[in-house]
């Protein structure tokens, strides 16, 4: 379900945990679930921006060859 | 019947009495030339000198170019840029000539070039005065730049389709044609011929019936080329017409002209967008799109750049991300020295939590440590 969460919402969340960490908001024993959370939300950034630029990739390759014809 | 002559006696005083009058003299003269015949092969052009009052014929006479003076007429219509024909009117250098036979001529030795040019320009702005009065909203005149609803009307982003107005096998139709298929680019362009005599008395006639064609055939048209190329600098005049100026002025798909001349502007093509040449009508279409090419390839440079840079921005902020994350895990907090408190398991946060004699858990980056607290102090630092 995780996986299916747009990477803005994704990084938007992610940047409101580190600003929690920036700030000391978080206890010291909930520290290690939202380092957890963090780094499955920047796993989700990364896997949504790859997936992105692959599409983006195929869409102009796909367009020049459409040309090329 | 008394005193009768012979013919030949009464020619011979006649012949006297113009020698007397004329010998050696030459005349200046205006007049209109009619029933011109030139013979180029040997040099030689008969025509009449006319002259009209009120549309009336008030005077002939009969008149010729013999060789020496030929040169006179290739003079003439390669510095006016028009034909020596029948109703122009021209300034000329005679001398009177009477032979027993043939009666009476003029023999023409020179003419006037200059008060021809002079008419002609003449005529041509009194065309150019009479375009802008009875047009106030579709022809002006700015800094000697003629702005017609025509060549003002905005070029399409590309040029494909062409209506084509030239003279069937002409040069100018072979020189627009060849230069539109050896395109270095290989852009395909679709023309349609509207084929029609572009020279003569009725030619501007001929090629306003051209652009009414294009105008009802339902077609679409990018742009209109009328050309007309080779060697003939001369009988622009058709061009010069007021109906196919004002025509060409207000017509509704953008006009380029080349019909081949250099020594001037026609008024047709001050109305369009001149480009003096077939070819060079050719080479603009071809450059027009070549620049509509060069800004799409521009752009897509650009779009591609901006995609990277907002890959590259987006990749940059994560691991930014990434890196405060990794900085902040307790992992990284143990591994710069610093301690977790623990009593039973538990973190302590607050001191205020740990008692004498407590059994404390100090949990650093590769131990554990067990120790029971003894004494307590306030932290100064």
């Amino acid at each position: 379900m995780k996986t299916e969460m747009a990477y803005t919402q994704a990084f938007e969340k992610l940047e409101a945990l580190i600003a929690q960490l920036e700030d000391g908001d978080i206890q010291l024993e909930d520290l290690a679930a939202k380092i957890e959370q963090a780094n499955e939300l920047i796993a989700i950034c990364e896997m949504k921006l790859r997936r992105t630029e692959d599409d983006v990739k195929s869409a102009i390759s796909k367009a020049a060859s459409k040309r090329k014809k | 019947m008394t005193g009768q002559i012979k013919l030949s006696a009464l020619v011979d005083q006649i012949e006297e009495a113009i020698q007397t009058s004329f010998e050696g003299e030459m005349f200046w003269v205006v007049a209109r030339i009619m029933n011109v015949k030139k013979y180029a092969s040997n040099r030689r052009c008969y025509l009449t000198l006319e002259e009209y009052e009120n549309g009336i014929k008030t005077a002939e006479m009969r008149s010729v170019f013999w060789a020496s003076a030929y040169a006179e007429i290739e003079k003439f219509e390669k510095l006016t840029g028009q034909v020596f024909k029948d109703g122009i009117e021209i300034t000329c250098r005679v001398k009177v000539r009477f032979h027993k036979v043939y009666g009476l001529n003029l023999d023409i030795v020179q003419i006037d070039i200059a008060h021809t040019i002079g008419t002609l320009e003449l005529e041509r702005q009194q065309t150019l005065d009479r375009l802008l009065k009875e047009n106030p909203h579709t022809i002006q005149l700015f800094d000697g730049v003629y702005r017609t609803f025509n060549n003002r009307l905005p070029l399409p982003a590309v040029i494909e389709h062409i209506a084509l107005i030239t003279a069937p096998n002409s040069d100018g139709q072979r020189d627009f044609q060849q230069e539109m298929a050896k395109n270095k680019h290989q852009y395909k362009f679709f023309i349609t011929e509207f084929l029609t005599t572009i020279q003569g008395d009725n030619a501007h006639k001929l090629i306003a019936e051209q652009l009414t064609l294009i105008e009802k055939s339902g077609l679409h048209f990018d742009a209109v080329a009328i050309v007309r190329g080779g060697g003939s600098q001369t009988d622009f005049k058709p061009f010069d017409d007021y109906e196919l100026a004002r025509y060409v002025a207000h017509f509704p798909v953008p006009v380029f002209t080349g019909i081949g001349h250099d020594r001037n502007q026609s008024i047709a093509d001050l109305m369009a967008r001149e480009q003096k040449t077939p070819t060079k009508v050719a080479a603009l279409f071809v450059d027009h799109n070549f620049e509509f090419e060069n800004n799409l390839i521009e752009l897509k440079t650009r779009f591609f750049d901006l995609v990277e840079n907002q890959f590259q921005q987006a990749k940059e902020k994560v691991a930014h991300a990434r890196r405060m994350v990794k900085l902040a895990s307790p992992e990284a907090i143990l591994n710069r020295g610093f301690a977790i408190v623990m009593i039973n398991n538990k973190i302590i946060t607050d001191p205020k939590n740990i008692r004498e004699q407590d059994e404390l858990q100090t949990i650093l980056r590769d131990e554990i440590i067990y120790s029971t607290v003894t004494r307590k102090n306030n932290n100064e630092n």
